[in-house]
């Protein structure tokens, strides 16, 4: 998509070294914290480059780890693509090419922002809602082995794509911008997110006929109680509750609706 | 049932099996890898085929994970506790010797009072935890400052043990956690059902039935402000034709 962007600088990313990254990137969050939220996982990160140096120098150790230490937060998704452009840096100051110690950091900051805005339009916004909402119909048909096939699936292709952007990161290095550009991303936020819908649709089309064979009077409108409550709650509370405080609201129209399904003496 | 019967004592290789299960879930969550298996459909799909009960973790995962759907494991926002809730629900319900029926695939709601109230109890349990994951975040954030020291001494691999300190604790709370909740919910909430009031029952048949409904206005709420609603109502015409048409052409 972009290989017209790289640029040939003879640096390479043995194959060791991306092994023990990639590894590491996967736990890129385990040490979320409010305050700096992935700064100790994106430094586990890099810790291999130094590790893999021949020799050991107190201070530059001392002045990467504080480079890395302040905040940082971004996409985990796409954060391989930021881990490999700065290892590429690293290895170019480390080589003595004359780079300013500070532009990893411009690197780091401002490239966080932008992946993170991109994945989680695309990954939480739009694919997250994809799949549950397919998982789901999935479920409603009881293919118990297609819904472990389709989350399987999209774990592998994560993994890929982490793996794949690790090294396009480090291939790319300050010429990312141009893969940032593409409009790719763009296209592919659209179409995750109308794939969202339709799968939305497509649940909610087959709860519908589920509940036509039920001799129950309510049948149907308990589906489009629950659309009206779905949608009608956040316009009248003014913000979204989580899953767990719509579940308690949800009891709460059940019993509700227990007088009208089954009115008192029934 | 005898005083005896309610408190004894699961087997421990099946709560060792499900502590695994739900520390690995607990890690999938946010801290590792974040393959989507911890969602709660997956999540009690995984379960119920470690009890010898898919259907039992699909019965409650279903409801469960359309309702969940809206939660956005980013950042500050909300995260619950979701894996290690369903996970603990679905296996106190197979120890409790029931085989879960899975709502919305045609039957009447009267049998899913019970699943109703498993549903409620996952939820219930997945908010209690949202605290853990909270105090667990703050305990990262010290030990976060504790890797201050190598900015002085340059030692490194501080902060490689500091990040595995992480995991090893996530971990421990899915694993701890899911003992605890599983044991709570075969000793005290499961029991606790045939004495609920009648009204309270049919409460409980209604919500698996009700949630699909919530699960996605909100969702349609949440993302489908814009022109994007259209592929929601193409969605819905396509399901019609789908799995309607056929039953009235014949």
């Amino acid at each position: 998509m972009t290989d017209r962007c790289v640029q040939d600088t003879g640096q390479k990313m043995g194959c060791r070294l991306r092994l023990k990254v990639f590894l590491r990137s996967l736990a890129l969050q385990a040490s979320w914290n409010p305050q700096r939220m992935q700064n100790l996982g994106l430094l586990s990160c890099l810790l291999p480059l130094r590790s893999s140096r021949p020799g050991q120098d107190i201070n530059a150790d001392r002045i990467f780890c504080r480079r890395y230490y302040e905040f940082f937060n971004t996409n985990p998704y796409l954060a391989n693509f930021i881990i490999g452009g700065l290892i590429r840096l690293e290895q170019e100051m480390d080589d003595g090419q004359g780079l300013d110690p500070h532009l990893p950091l411009t690197y780091r900051d401002s490239l966080g922002r932008t992946f993170a805005s991109l994945g989680d339009q695309l990954f939480w916004l739009g694919l997250r809602p994809a799949l549950i909402m397919v998982l789901c119909f999935l479920g409603l048909l009881e293919h118990t082995g297609g819904i472990l096939l389709g989350v399987g699936i999209f774990a592998v292709l994560q993994l890929g794509l982490r793996w794949w952007s690790l090294h396009k990161g480090y291939l790319l290095g300050m010429e990312i911008l141009g893969l940032l550009r593409h409009p790719f991303w763009h296209t592919a936020i659209k179409w995750t997110r109308r794939t969202a819908m339709l799968a939305t649709g497509l649940v909610g089309g087959l709860f519908l006929t589920r509940v036509q064979d039920m001799s129950l009077p309510a049948g149907k409108s308990l589906l489009w109680a629950g659309v009206a409550l779905g949608v009608g709650l956040p316009l009248i509370m003014r913000r979204r509750l989580p899953g767990e405080g719509l579940l308690v609201v949800a009891v709460g129209l059940s019993f509700l609706l227990t007088f009208a399904i089954w009115p008192p003496g029934h | 049932m005898s005083v005896m019967a309610l408190i004894a004592f699961p087997d421990i290789s099946f709560l060792a099996l499900l502590a695994l299960l739900a520390g690995l879930l607990t890690l999938d969550d946010t801290s590792l890898a974040q393959t989507w298996f911890s969602q709660p459909l997956p999540a009690a799909l995984l379960a119920g085929f470690f009890c010898g009960d898919p259907l039992t973790g699909l019965a409650i995962g279903l409801p469960l994970q359309l309702i969940l759907a809206v939660n956005l494991p980013v950042g500050q926002s909300f995260t619950g506790e979701p894996a290690v809730a369903t996970v603990a629900a679905v296996g106190a319900s197979v120890l409790s010797g029931r085989t879960l029926m899975v709502p919305m695939v045609g039957a009447e709601p009267q049998p899913f009072g019970f699943v109703g109230w498993m549903v409620l109890a996952a939820g219930s349990l997945s908010a209690l935890g949202h605290f853990l994951v909270q105090a667990e975040r703050r305990a990262h954030t010290l030990w976060m400052l504790e890797g201050h020291r190598t900015l002085r001494d340059g030692n490194l691999d501080r902060m490689a043990s500091l990040q595995a300190r992480c995991l090893a604790t996530t971990f421990l709370r899915g694993s701890l956690l899911v003992v605890l909740m599983l044991l709570f919910l075969l000793w005290a909430w499961i029991p606790l059902y045939q004495h609920l009031p009648l009204r309270l029952q049919q409460t409980l048949a209604i919500l698996p039935w009700l949630l699909p409904g919530l699960g996605l206005g909100t969702l349609v709420d949440r993302y489908g402000r814009s022109r994007a609603w259209l592929w929601a109502l193409a969605g819905l015409l396509l399901a019609l034709a789908m799995f309607q048409l056929p039953g009235v052409l014949a």
